[in-house]
């Protein structure tokens, strides 16, 4: 219920629309309610009852009749002027806190730490974003407004229907007790139903969706048969699940409408009996069966309200399971801009562990200057990424601290942190937008000739201008236009153009082809001067000329020098060199020798 | 649709899936096979081929469907019934008849019952057909996707058909509710004329006279709607676009710091959202008024004036005054019912166009009708004169002559775009040739059940794929019959045995969205496991060309000797070494095989092998066509 506190609270902060909607489905009740009344007069002006002889036609005035006609006209019009005020106030009311729901968790999302994105599957994010939202939404339209417009009508009517006849007022009344009890047990019902069919939902998209991005796997190994089963599973539990909570759903508005009908009935019949009685006048009957048939829908209603009940709390614990979800990378509350940093990181005894079991991260130093190149050496699992991972706090390691220019980069603010850290990442992601939109993705300022600038020092401007849009040509999702060699160079125009004085080179050269390769080397090592750059180095060339070589091994710096130190140690850089490294050195040379002799590609 | 997508098909573009480079490439130009409709496309009310083709499917549940129907039928005849009893009630009052009375309230208590009944039959049976038939739909279409050849899913972007497969089909799941719903409602509207005419007909022409009018204002309503529900659907698809964007660019985001910029971006389509369906409301609010207006002229002036004049003239009785004014409040009921679900069954109408419009691609690769299975390969493959082309006049493939002898290695090399990777996909019918034959120990693959030959291949794209589950699931995928031995001998061959035990729960380790927990090369090695576990006969690979530290890069060269060993492979090599080890080299260039032969007999020939080894070899020390990890070979001494 605290869910529905706190969205109630969001809705709140638009009171003014809320107020104008519960002012104006009163006044619509009140509007409806007297149709019926004014009706019932216009009967006892028609009928005058005797309770031995029947019933004697009145002779009335035709401009009497055409005046209790205009009297409903004007009330159904006036009734349907507040119907108007008041749904568009609820689904105004709905429709913004759904807006701002969107805007919290989308910007919630993109503040949440690496750690939280490496566990969510991006279907489950996305039916949050859609489904969920909606059903908050229902909720407000449905719960905030619609259940109080069904009480208030409910209260009116048994308020009137006492103040004439206590006894039909029983009799209506009887089954109120009937709809409560269905109420509370559908709503917990429908509540876990409910969650049960988002959970298979998700789980089948998922299945989907890896599917169809991996098809060309599911394709080389003939394993279509095995996919149909797999999703066939899936669909058949969503079908029962859905089946289970419709039909709930279902049979429970066909009770509402039967108790309804049943008081109608009941109604009739009693009250018919008390007319003949002399107790109640045919006016005063006909008001009460109007009055009836105008609660047909509310009831019907009732099913739908208490349905967005149980999905609201369902959906908007979901909801705020994300938005409360404290970011484990969190800002100081006074944190400083960090300006323009002149690069001097150190990492002192720094241990991160993803989780508690197993440390990631033991007791790493590591020093860098302005214009040093420091590579990082590892086999997969060593720790490389992390160390990269730690610096821009996409994580916060559990110990040691991590300093720029001599402060904790605790104490900056993120964004100032990251503005002085360039990344050039393994997985490059292309945005759908136009070249020059993702150039320019980190520094929007940035003019045309920055961008273009930035592109041919990635080599990147000829095969940009080749195309027939130029910079404008639109890559779409995940890039799917580019080869992985004009996407790395276009995620390393990005980072050119942010011209950060922290660097950091993930994989950055890989999947290009030979000429291209060594312009971008060039050019890497053009953009490296007078920054502080750490490469995850997989390269002899960038390993010998790297000023610092960390050898990484299960977490701990294991060496730590120039190549020549470490070639003098003779440890495990030696043993890579030696075995793996050195045969490539000579390559090189030839390499050198014949580029003497044919000038540059 | 993929518009810029056909730019500059040379060789520099290739898709993200490296595997099938050659494939997406040409791909791009066979714009014709995807016509599939905008999805922006509105829906008539009611369509009758959807109509027609969601039938079909409710035939599986006849029975369920028929009890539906019945129920439907009942519930709606109580509807109307029910006012009327009430006016029989209310004529007994007049007569002082109490008797009669009673008798009135027990029918009464009985309809009552009987209607209860029929409402909730209906709720039982209704969804177990709605979902039946929305399970046979996805299903199908699911299954349809599988049959669909790679080529489609690099022309159509996978959101679209996740959101064809998923958010329109839950849009027919909502409007096989609503078409009922809507049927039951047209049913009780034509019940409701007829039982007024039946009462009095005088009358009842007076009270509908209102209804003409009433339409002509849908009518010049709905022109206002279809506007607002196009605005609507283009920013929802707006909205989740850019949603589902910044989730998976998320890393990138945070790396970038623009969390300000997209929110602001992210605000502008969220407040076109707004907007849309503000205005949505306006115009669906404001038919209240309309209704109410109409709703009180036929109460007022129907009811009232004219019923009260004939009632005072004896004409009618009050009790059919107010069963009118019943009616006339039962009677608006189902049209404004009707004009809300207008929009969503025009959607849904939409939802079903596109969803049969997938249903309907024709698969370009099918097994001919009566084909035989496949037998144990031996692994013996020829290229008989193939030729390949995805538009006539652009040939991808050109008079290919190639034998492969069982237990050969072969490795293919040429620059990107020569055709390398459609050449080696073509013998897993991934395509189909255009020209010439593939045969696979003297079949034409096109004359074999494909899943049969197929299962008996493997194939190693160049980024490995993996799916959510854990490793075991992961290496054993398509060979359930595998045991768990199997499946550890598997890991063990390729080197992957010791890593995977280090992993929290070794081989029951559930791996994360596509395995980001996994390096590159731990990735590749699962892919490389996943492909010998069935004992394939015939192995194609993709080599990676992204950097793999070192360590790994000599466990999967390592790994590579092993599963090559005794069978039949292809690969497409960009490692010096693998060029080195093969027995036979294929050298292609522009789509044509233009020398073949050892490394040796290569080199001495001085052709085109002879140049790229001299670029690639002096520059890139034992990296082919790309650049990627610097391992040497092993054993370069003797060069």
């Amino acid at each position: 219920m605290l869910i529905l506190y706190r969205i109630t609270k969001m809705a709140w902060r638009y009171r003014t629309r809320l107020i104008v909607a519960y002012v104006s489905f009163c006044c619509a009740i009140g509007f409806s309610l007297l149709i019926p009344i004014v009706f019932g007069k216009s009967i006892d002006r028609l009928v005058d009852y005797t309770p031995d002889g029947g019933v004697i036609g009145n002779e009335v005035a035709v401009a009497t009749l055409a005046l209790l006609a205009l009297a409903i006209l004007g009330l159904a019009v006036g009734q349907g002027i507040f119907d108007f005020l008041r749904t568009y106030s609820t689904d105004s009311l709905s429709q913004i806190v759904s807006y701002d729901f969107r805007n919290a968790l989308y910007d919630k999302l993109q503040h949440l730490s690496f750690a939280y994105h490496d566990k969510e599957h991006t279907g489950d994010l996305m039916s949050k974003a859609t489904s969920d939202i909606e059903a908050v939404r229902r909720f407000v339209a449905m719960g905030l407004v619609r259940s109080l417009e069904v009480a208030v009508r409910l209260v009116a009517f048994t308020s009137y229907l006492f103040f004439l006849n206590w006894e039909l007022t029983l009799i209506s009344l009887g089954c109120v007790p009937f709809l409560v009890f269905r109420a509370t047990l559908v709503t917990t019902r429908l509540r876990y139903m409910w969650l049960r069919v988002q959970q298979v939902m998700g789980q089948s998209v998922t299945v989907l969706q890896e599917n169809l991005v991996g098809i060309h796997v599911v394709k080389a190994f003939a394993s279509e048969e095995y996919e149909k089963r797999k999703f066939e599973a899936k669909a058949q539990e969503l079908r029962n699940e859905y089946y289970r909570s419709e039909r709930l759903q279902g049979t429970n508005s066909a009770w509402m409408t039967f108790y309804f009908n049943l008081a109608l009935g009941l109604i009739i019949w009693y009250g018919g009996w008390e007319v003949v009685r002399g107790d109640l006048s045919p006016g005063e009957l006909t008001t009460f069966v109007l009055f009836l048939s105008q609660l047909a829908f509310p009831v019907r209603m009732l099913s739908f309200i208490i349905n967005s009940f149980s999905r609201a709390v369902t959906s908007g614990q979901r909801l705020f399971e994300i938005l409360d979800m404290p970011s484990p990378v969190q800002e100081k509350e006074e944190a400083e801009d960090m300006g323009r940093a002149r690069g001097i990181v150190h990492f002192q005894d720094l241990s991160f562990s993803y989780d508690p079991q197993t440390p990631a991260l033991k007791n790493v130093n590591i020093a860098a200057e302005p214009g040093q190149v420091t590579a990082i050496l590892g086999a997969p699992g060593s720790g490389k990424s992390t160390i990269i991972n730690l610096l821009p706090r996409f994580y916060d390691p559990t110990q040691g601290r991590i300093t720029v220019d001599g402060r904790d980069i605790r104490d900056f603010t993120l964004e100032s942190l990251r503005h002085n850290i360039g990344m050039v990442q393994q997985d490059v992601f292309l945005f759908g937008a136009t070249i020059r939109d993702n150039i320019a993705y980190g520094s929007t300022d940035a003019s045309h000739d920055d961008v273009v600038a930035a592109a041919k020092v990635a080599q990147l401007h000829d095969h940009i201008m080749s195309l027939p849009d130029g910079y404008d040509t639109f890559v779409g999702e995940r890039g799917a236009t580019l080869s992985g060699g004009q996407r790395q160079r276009m995620s390393i125009a990005r980072t050119i153009l942010l011209d950060p004085p922290i660097l950091i080179l993930d994989d950055s050269t890989s999947s290009v082809d030979v000429e291209t390769e060594r312009l971008i080397h060039d050019a890497m090592t053009n953009v490296m001067k007078g920054r502080t750059t750490f490469v995850i180095a997989h390269r002899l060339s960038t390993v010998r000329e790297a000023d610092q070589i960390v050898v990484l091994n299960d977490g701990e710096v294991v060496e730590q020098g120039t190549h020549a130190e470490l070639m003098a140690h003779r440890g495990i850089y030696w043993n890579i060199y030696e075995l793996q490294l050195r045969p490539q050195e000579e390559m090189l040379l030839d390499a050198a020798l014949a580029s003497d002799r044919g000038g540059d590609a | 649709m993929l518009g810029s997508g056909g730019i500059g098909g040379g060789g520099g573009f290739s898709g993200p899936m490296g595997g099938v480079r050659g494939l997406q490439t040409a791909g791009l130009y066979a714009a014709s096979l995807d016509n599939l409709t905008d999805d922006n496309i509105v829906g008539k009310v009611y369509d009758n081929r959807v109509v027609t083709r969601l039938l079909t499917y409710v035939k599986s549940f006849k029975k369920q469907a028929f009890v539906t129907i019945c129920a439907v039928l009942l519930y709606t005849l109580g509807n109307v019934f029910i006012p009327y009893l009430a006016k029989e009630g209310i004529e007994a009052v007049s007569q002082s008849d109490v008797r009669l009375i009673h008798t009135v309230g027990i029918i009464f208590l009985a309809v009552v019952l009987a209607h209860f009944g029929s409402n909730y039959l209906q709720m039982v049976f209704m969804p177990k057909v709605g979902q039946g038939v929305l399970y046979l739909l996805r299903t199908q279409m699911f299954n349809h996707l599988q049959s669909l050849s790679p080529a489609f899913f690099h022309r159509t972007e996978v959101g679209r058909i996740m959101s064809r497969s998923q958010s329109d089909v839950l849009q027919l799941q909502e409007t096989f509710d609503l078409m009922v719903e809507s049927f039951a409602d047209l049913l009780s509207l034509f019940g409701i004329i007829a039982v007024m005419l039946f009462i009095d007909w005088q009358l009842a022409l007076v009270c509908l006279s209102i209804v003409p009018v009433l339409l002509l204002l849908l009518v010049y309503w709905q022109k206002f709607a279809r506007h607002s529900f196009m605005r609507i659907r283009r920013a929802v698809a707006m909205v989740n676009g850019e949603y589902n964007q910044n989730i998976t660019g998320v890393r990138v985001v945070e790396s970038f710091n623009r969390q300000d910029a997209n929110l602001r971006h992210f605000d502008s389509l969220n407040r076109e959202h707004l907007n849309a369906n503000l205005e949505a409301s306006k115009f669906s609010g404001g038919l209240m008024p309309v209704v109410g207006t109409l709703v009180g002229l036929g109460m007022g002036f129907g009811v009232v004036l004219v019923g009260g004049l004939f009632a005072a003239d004896g004409l009618v009785e009050w009790a059919v005054l107010v069963s009118f004014a019943m009616y006339i409040q039962r009677f608006f009921e189902p049209i404004r019912h009707l004009t809300m679900q207008y929009s969503q069954l025009q959607r849904a109408m939409a939802a079903g166009v596109r969803i049969f419009e997938i249903l309907d691609l024709r698969s370009e690769v099918t097994d001919r009708p009566g084909a035989p299975a496949m037998p144990p390969l031996q692994g013996h493959i020829r290229f008989e004169g193939v030729g390949f082309h995805y538009v006539p006049g652009v040939k991808v493939l050109d008079d290919i002559n190639v034998d492969i002898k069982p237990g050969e290695n072969v490795a293919l090399v040429g620059s990107t775009g020569a055709g390398k990777s459609t050449m080696v996909t073509l013998i897993h019918r991934f395509a189909d040739v255009t020209e010439g034959r593939i045969t696979v120990d003297g079949y034409d693959i096109r004359e074999v059940q494909r899943h049969s030959l197929v299962s008996q291949m493997s194939m190693v794209l160049q980024e490995p794929y993996l799916f959510s589950g854990t490793i075991k699931d992961n290496i054993r995928y398509s060979h359930e019959e595998a045991s768990d031995e199997d499946v550890v001998t598997a890991a063990k061959a390729v080197g992957a045995h010791d890593f995977i035990m280090g992993l929290d729960g070794g081989y029951d380790n559930v791996l994360a969205e596509r395995g980001v927990n996994l390096s590159v090369g731990q990735r590749q090695l699962l892919s490389f496991a996943r492909a010998i576990v069935g004992n394939p006969r015939v192995i194609i690979l993709d080599e990676a060309t992204a950097n793999i530290d070192t360590q790994t890069e000599l466990l999967i060269q390592d790994a590579l000797k092993r599963i090559l060993l005794g069978r039949t492979s292809i690969v497409i090599a960009h490692r010096l070494s693998t060029v080195r080890n093969a027995d036979k080299i294929l050298v292609l260039d522009h789509g044509r095989l233009v020398e073949t032969g050892n490394h040796q007999e290569l080199l001495k020939r001085n052709g085109v092998y002879a140049r790229l080894y001299a670029v690639n070899y002096g520059l890139h020390n034992g990296n082919w066509d790309t650049p990627g990890g610097d391992i040497p070979a092993p054993a370069p001494a003797g060069d």
